[in-house]
């Protein structure tokens, strides 16, 4: 079973337009499917985490319903068919 | 006909076939690439006049040179065999893309402003396609349209090349027709003179399969599809397809070409107007990796002419640029650009006959440089920020303070400075940056602080006299010098006391806030710090406290004049606790004595409850004589001066939270224009002087 990242609309015009990405093979932890995910589409990558690979401030990433802050960050283990969400924070001013 | 040559070109494959022709994949041994033909078969029903006319309207519409219609390179004929060569094109059909349940709105309206885009041009060329359907629309694998067949219909009355055309047997009357039926406008049906108008039909036919998976008009037989056509009107298209969609494409399929738009430019609008946020990529790169453009679409753009002057204004919200002519009285105020992005640092740069103008952009997806050679109507947008820590700092990019340009014999060369406190330097021209390690391995690094705004490098200057001379100030660190062009770096703060340390008066660690030169006295400096005003006659040896009767010494705009040496602009606040305007009263302070003395400019400026706060980037001064004087307010409001402070006007109001302000006058017809330096002017280099001699006014800072 893939892998699916939600894209949110600002990250749309890196990944073609399209709203989900299907990774095809099985990532162990978040960091694989990550990187296969900004490997088809390397623009993505900037937007999401810092230069240090780190996740940035103000940017979530749910798997399912989960946010990676409390499953163990980047190695948040992955599941088969398992859906991921990249969302902004609540924040602002 | 697998190796045989057909003008210049090998075949090489087969590649498909249609109704009345086949097409290979060939190369052209010419011009080394890669091409398509479609060869016409034998028995194909054409006459030698058709034939005649197909040929010429090939030749026709092998003029259309544009990115999103399918090239035509050549036509002509091979033992009476037609055939065409054309650009190859891989790709998906829209029909196979849209099978079944049709595309996300996004993707439609994107293709659909191209498919637009690709008409509006060949009907400016009076060409009319006359067969656009979704089969004859390829999708590369970038993203990028390209509308196939362009011209070819009309002598195709049968339908020739494309399988999925259908033949018109079952239609009374149609075999002079040419066309697919479901994409055919009413007007052809009832028999009817047919312009560009049919093609909107048929793009409108496009939209709906390519927002649903299904035609607008259906039936099993081709009397019962021109029925519909005439008649029935289109199943609603509810969610996902926005509103704003749907009656692009409901305006498209009305039955009267008068109602219809009258061209395919207002489809393209229309569409552009419903994206959202107004952002969309244009023509992506064929390499995932390349560097990206952005157009900004739903965005008022400027029209720059000669002579026009130009404010370029960064805010907590997005970019704005507002354009007047050199009389500086009405704006046309053009953005915003990069919507709910923090634009802390703008730039002009005019050397070398460009005319680009830099904006760093802040949001939750981290820190770009950007850059815009059109004014604003597009801005690169890379898909890797192109300033970055190198791994081994450790360090993450948080935001740019400062876009600064290099001496102008180098047009290459730029800095920036960034928060984390860093400087980095590009020698070509904004391509590849590095970190200035010089600075960053400096001892005293680990022991700045961060103030109110972050840790911050948030001021360059070049020395114009000694090219190897530059100085930055740091919040807070203080104001560092290098002699040897960035290798070497001193604390230069002597004089300049420290009111939050123990030690008033440190090596290091002042929580400076600007900086400022004069070109003509590259020796001396002025500086605004967090309490303190000073000037420097030495290169930054040591520094004089030159607050000598100004309201507040603290406060966080500086500008020196451009001619004056001795003039220098100030804008105070009350305290640190309360950084608003002294007394509620808005009033910009100037020294034209070196800082001996300082006057009050406040005619026309608010003075009752005006607690506003001009930031450190916030104020630039034009190079007219006399000088205009321009600056933005966290409130939003920007003033301007055109007789050197002593009035002023409002120019906006309601902006978000201004940060920055540059200018740039317009100076040749070519588009080239002196920037707004984020340094002195270098009117002392020799390369400066023989520009001053063909160009009659620079702006400066």
């Amino acid at each position: 079973m893939p892998v699916t990242f939600h894209i949110p609309g600002a990250l749309r015009e890196f990944t073609a337009g399209h709203s989900k990405v299907e990774i095809e093979h099985s990532p162990a932890i978040l960091a694989e499917a990550l990187s296969a995910l900004w490997t088809l589409y390397p623009g993505v990558r900037d937007r999401i985490a810092t230069e240090q690979g780190q996740v940035r401030e103000h940017i979530n990433i749910f798997i399912g319903d989960e946010n990676i802050r409390y499953t163990g960050g980047l190695a948040s283990p992955i599941f088969d068919g398992v859906e991921i969400s990249i969302v902004p924070a609540v924040s602002g001013g | 006909m697998i190796g045989q040559v057909l003008g210049h070109c090998r075949v090489v494959a087969k590649i498909g076939e249609g109704g009345m022709g086949i097409v290979y994949r060939a190369y052209d041994e010419v011009l080394h690439r890669d091409v398509a033909i479609k060869v016409v078969k034998k028995d194909a029903r054409l006459d030698t006049s058709s034939s005649q006319r197909l040929l010429h309207e090939a030749r026709a519409s092998s003029s259309l040179a544009h990115p999103n219609i399918c090239t035509i390179h050549e036509v002509g004929e091979n033992e009476g065999e037609l055939y065409i060569v054309m650009e190859l094109v891989e790709g998906k059909s829209l029909a196979v893309m849209s099978a079944a349940i049709g595309l996300a709105p996004e993707s439609v309206m994107r293709y659909g402003v191209q498919i637009a885009s690709a008409l509006a041009r060949a009907h400016d060329r009076g060409i009319v396609h006359r067969d656009l359907k979704t089969t004859n629309i390829v999708v590369t694998a970038d993203g990028l349209v390209k509308v196939l067949d362009f011209g070819l219909a009309k002598q195709m009355s049968s339908g020739i090349f494309e399988g999925p055309t259908r033949s018109f047997a079952s239609v009374e009357n149609m075999s002079s027709v040419s066309g697919t039926l479901p994409y055919m406008a009413p007007e052809i049906l009832r028999g009817e003179a047919v312009d560009h108008r049919g093609d909107l039909w048929a793009l409108g036919v496009v939209l709906y399969e390519a927002a649903s998976g299904r035609l607008p008009f259906e039936g099993r037989t081709g009397f019962e599809i021109s029925s519909a056509i005439l008649r029935e009107t289109p199943n609603p298209l509810g969610p996902p397809v926005p509103p704003g969609l749907w009656a692009i494409i409901q305006r498209c399929l009305t039955k009267e070409p008068i109602q219809r738009y009258q061209r395919a430019g207002e489809v393209q609008a229309a569409l552009e107007a419903v994206q959202s946020a107004g952002i969309v990529s244009a023509s992506p790169s064929a390499d995932p990796g390349a560097p990206r453009t952005t157009v900004l679409h739903s965005v008022r753009h400027a029209h720059v002419r000669k002579g026009d002057f130009l404010l370029l204004v960064g805010t907590t919200k997005g970019a704005f640029i507002l354009r007047s002519t050199a009389q500086r009285s009405r704006w046309e105020v053009c953005g915003p650009y990069f919507h709910g992005h923090s634009v802390y640092a703008m730039a002009f740069d005019g050397r070398d006959g460009q005319h680009r103008i830099w904006a760093s952009t802040q949001s939750y997806w981290g820190t770009l440089l950007r850059s815009s050679d059109d004014f604003g109507k597009s801005w690169t947008n890379p898909q890797q920020a192109p300033i970055r820590f190198p791994a081994d700092t450790g360090v993450s990019l948080k935001n740019i303070w400062q876009i600064a340009l290099g001496q102008p014999e180098e047009p290459n060369v730029l800095y920036c400075g960034v928060e984390p406190a860093a400087l980095f330097e590009t020698r070509d021209a904004g391509e590849t940056w590095s970190l200035v390690r010089g600075l960053f391995d400096h001892p005293h690094r680990p022991r700045w602080m961060p103030g109110n705004g972050g840790l911050a490098l948030h001021t360059i200057v070049l020395d114009p006299a000694d090219e190897q001379r530059m100085y930055v100030a740091i919040s807070a660190g203080g104001v560092y010098r290098t002699n040897d062009g960035g290798r070497a770096w001193t604390a230069q703060n002597q004089g300049i006391r420290a009111m939050t340390m123990p030690d008033k008066y440190p090596e290091f660690g002042q929580c400076v806030h600007k900086i400022a030169m004069h070109p003509a006295r590259p020796e001396r400096l002025f500086l605004q710090s967090h309490w303190g005003l000073y000037r420097s006659d030495n290169r930054a040896e040591n520094w004089l406290d030159i607050a000598n009767g100004v309201p507040s010494d603290f406060g966080f705009a500086m500008l020196t004049h451009p001619r004056n040496p001795d003039c220098v602009y100030i804008v105070p606040v009350e305290s640190d606790e309360f950084r608003c305007a002294c007394d509620g009263r808005l009033r910009v302070y100037r020294t034209r004595n070196g800082g001996a003395s300082w006057e009050p400019l406040a005619r026309g400026l608010p003075q009752k409850r005006a607690y506003e706060t001009v930031l450190r980037d916030a104020m630039t001064a034009d190079s007219f004589d006399p000088v205009g004087i321009y600056f933005g307010t966290r409130s939003g409001q920007l003033f301007g001066s055109r007789d050197e402070g002593r009035t002023w006007q409002k120019i906006v109001e309601g902006l978000p939270s201004v940060v920055c302000v540059r200018n740039a006058v317009v100076e040749d017809a070519s588009g080239g224009i002196w920037p707004t330096l984020p340094k002195p002017a270098p009117a002392l280099s020799r390369s400066a002087k023989s520009r001053s001699k063909s160009k009659t006014r620079r702006t400066e800072r």
